[in-house]
């Protein structure tokens, strides 16, 4: 679905690699939830030039991806735009175009790019291992990271 | 002794990186390409139906899940010991098109195009597919969107989903075609064939045209005389999705041609203690190092050794490029590092006017889909050209049809040696001993390995194609006195 007045939420990973699928398991779990009709959902594997093609049209997007960080907790969710992009793992790991390139380039182009990007990066364990199920510190801290996501498209409805 | 590190992203943990040690009067010493390690892949397949690691594999890599699922398929096949009707192996073909227009549109505008549109020395900030479309402007950007998209529809029609991907099956296919849906097909590969016409025009005009740059691609440190691998028809023509794998030497001589289930009687894996991936040669000349050279196990399968391997292109307008830029460079084969980019755009437009001769194709509409399983399966090798390398999947089964072992050489994998032969050399031509580091120099060794068009995603997640990096030179206690960070 595609909508000026919508926000899409993006959830970007590979679900068979163990913690680096966190972004659409958060939306294979949350996209069962009632949510308003603001929201649509969507997940990828894959950011550059395809990711421009599937944000194109919607009012706002919310990505959802995972971050190494040095020293990071597991779990912790940094919210990031594209003012203060840090790397996420998905967004970053471009084979074609970085993000904000990307970014530029739809804008350059005159397409119809979201006025508003919010980034939801979650601090990961393991990303290099093929892993149906997420590593034990993930798998703890999960039910309280989707309760933050939930939380965050909550507060976006009553700013809204 | 120094140390300069490429580190592509500092922040993160666990990635590639390039790392050169110069000598004490500030040459190269030697140079390192090191990329980390996925595990488990295996694992997870032992023990599923063959018929779903097909599905499995597009998830393995997010840049080239159709040449996965293709050579799944195929091994799938080969494991079953069955042959798809023709119908099925045409929609297969006609899927397999699309995603080479697709991907070698994205490298050639977003990976290749900066350095010569706008510059190999040119800032960062601006030497990238933004940069570009200022050049040559917005309208071509426009359409580069729009040909990349309209190719994802097409896999998306025939593929289920233009990522992961569920079209094969063992013996065939899952859905066929409408008259209609190949008749909208027809109208989108004309426009890929005009596109692809399009952009070899622009290389010819923006780096032919500019004899700087024909200097670096012949006469930079840019070339590396090595065996050439690529699939080949029955007349020793192009092919992606089928055939047999054709190696030539580095004087284009044959030196073998084998079929898929013979992969291991010619290649090899060699192991360096410094890197998880493996090394890749051919068994019949054995490793001998990183050298060049007739006597050298070191091959490459790149869009430039498909086309020294083959004795031309299969459809019209791509065989004449073909011939013009032999002809150009001098006749085959040709070592040129840079030139995988011409070759690049020669199998774009094979890839579109093949797209469009499949889709003209009666049988493509046909309803025949799928040759039914008799045999009991065993074993399977599967074989196709991905963008970025010939492309081995070898799969083991119990009687039932369960993974018991899985073998996979990804594209990329290839040409691992070659990449870091290529790194040291332009490190090596770039880098001496008074020689001022900048971005220029960071970005004329980057362009060596980007050539390939790299994709680690298969074997180790995620390289990105387009580095930004950051090089450091370190004196011989480590201490960093100089370094170069790209943003």
């Amino acid at each position: 679905m595609t909508s000026g007045n919508s926000v899409l939420v993006l959830g970007i990973g590979n679900d068979i690699l163990t913690d680096d699928g966190i972004g659409p398991r958060i939306i294979q779990q949350i996209e069962k939830e009632t949510f308003p009709s603001l929201f649509a959902f969507r997940s990828a594997s894959v950011g550059g030039l395809e990711i421009l093609e599937m944000i194109s049209g919607y009012r706002e997007v919310i990505f959802i991806d995972a971050i190494k960080t040095r020293n990071g907790t597991p779990g912790t969710i940094y919210c990031l735009s594209p003012d203060n992009f840090q790397e996420t793992l998905h967004l970053t790991n471009l084979h074609d175009t970085h993000f904000l390139e990307a970014l530029e380039l739809g804008r350059k182009l005159e397409m119809d790019i979201p006025s508003k990007i919010h980034i939801l990066a979650i601090e990961i364990v393991e990303d290099r291992e093929f892993n149906e199920s997420f590593s034990p510190e993930i798998q703890t801290r999960f039910p309280e990271i989707l309760e933050e996501v939930r939380d965050y498209l909550r507060q976006m409805i009553r700013d809204f | 002794m120094k140390q300069i590190t490429i580190d592509p992203i500092t922040r993160l943990e666990g990635h590639g990186k390039i790392e050169i040690f110069l000598k004490d009067d500030g040459g190269v010493e030697n140079v390192y390409f090191q990329v980390p390690e996925l595990r488990g892949f295996e694992q997870f397949c032992v023990g599923r139906p063959v018929e779903e690691l097909s599905q499995i594999v597009t998830k393995i890599c997010g840049v080239c899940p159709g040449c996965h699922h293709m050579a799944s398929g195929k091994a799938a096949d080969a494991v079953y010991g069955v042959k798809p009707p023709p119908t099925a192996l045409k929609l297969r073909e006609l899927f397999y098109m699309a995603h080479f227009v697709h991907s070698h549109i994205a490298h050639f505008y977003a990976l290749a195009a900066p350095d010569f549109v706008v510059g190999p020395a040119a800032d960062p900030a601006i030497r990238n597919i933004v940069g570009v479309i200022e050049k040559v402007g917005i309208p071509i950007g426009s359409e580069v969107i729009k040909q990349r998209r309209i190719a994802q529809e097409i896999q998306a029609l025939l593929g289920g989903h233009q990522t992961h991907v569920v079209m094969n099956v063992p013996g065939g296919v899952r859905k066929g075609l409408t008259p209609e849906q190949r008749d909208d097909i027809v109208k989108k590969a004309e426009g890929f064939v005009d596109f692809a016409k399009f952009s070899m025009n622009l290389f010819k005009d923006v780096v032919l045209g500019n004899k700087d740059y024909v200097n670096i691609i012949l006469n930079g440190p840019y070339a590396l005389k090595i065996h050439s691998m690529g699939l080949v028809d029955e007349r020793n023509q192009v092919n992606f999705y089928d055939g047999k794998v054709r190696v030539v030497d580095t004087k284009g001589k044959e030196l073998f041609k084998y079929s898929p289930n013979e992969y291991l009687d010619y290649v090899a894996e060699h192991v360096e203690p410094w890197s998880y991936l493996k090394f890749p040669y051919l068994k019949t000349k054995g490793w001998k190092g990183f050298v060049e050279g007739q006597d050298s196990g070191v091959y490459h399968a790149t869009p430039l050794s498909r086309l020294n391997a083959a004795d031309g292109m299969a459809t019209p307008i791509a065989h004449q490029e073909y011939e013009f830029m032999y002809k150009t460079l001098g006749g085959k084969p040709v070592h040129n590092t840079l030139a995988m980019h011409w070759a690049r755009l020669v199998e774009l437009i094979y890839a579109a006017e093949h797209c469009l001769e499949l889709a003209l194709d009666s049988e493509i509409i046909g309803s025949d889909l799928r040759t039914p399983l008799d045999k009991t399966p065993s074993e399977g090798v599967g074989i196709v050209e991905a963008q970025r390398g010939t492309l081995t999947h070898h799969y083991w089964t119990d009687p039932k049809g369960i993974v018991t072992k899985v073998n996979i050489i990804v594209g990329t994998t290839n040409n691992h040696a070659p990449i870091c032969m290529s790194i040291k050399k332009a490190a090596e031509g770039l880098i001496t001993k008074n020689t001022e580091i900048t971005e220029g120099i960071l970005n004329m060794i980057e362009m060596s390995f980007r050539a390939y068009d790299p994709c680690f995603s298969c074997a180790t997640h995620s390289l990105p194609g387009q580095m930004r990096i950051e090089l450091v030179l370190k004196d011989t206690q480590g201490k960093i006195i100089r370094s170069v960070k790209r943003k």
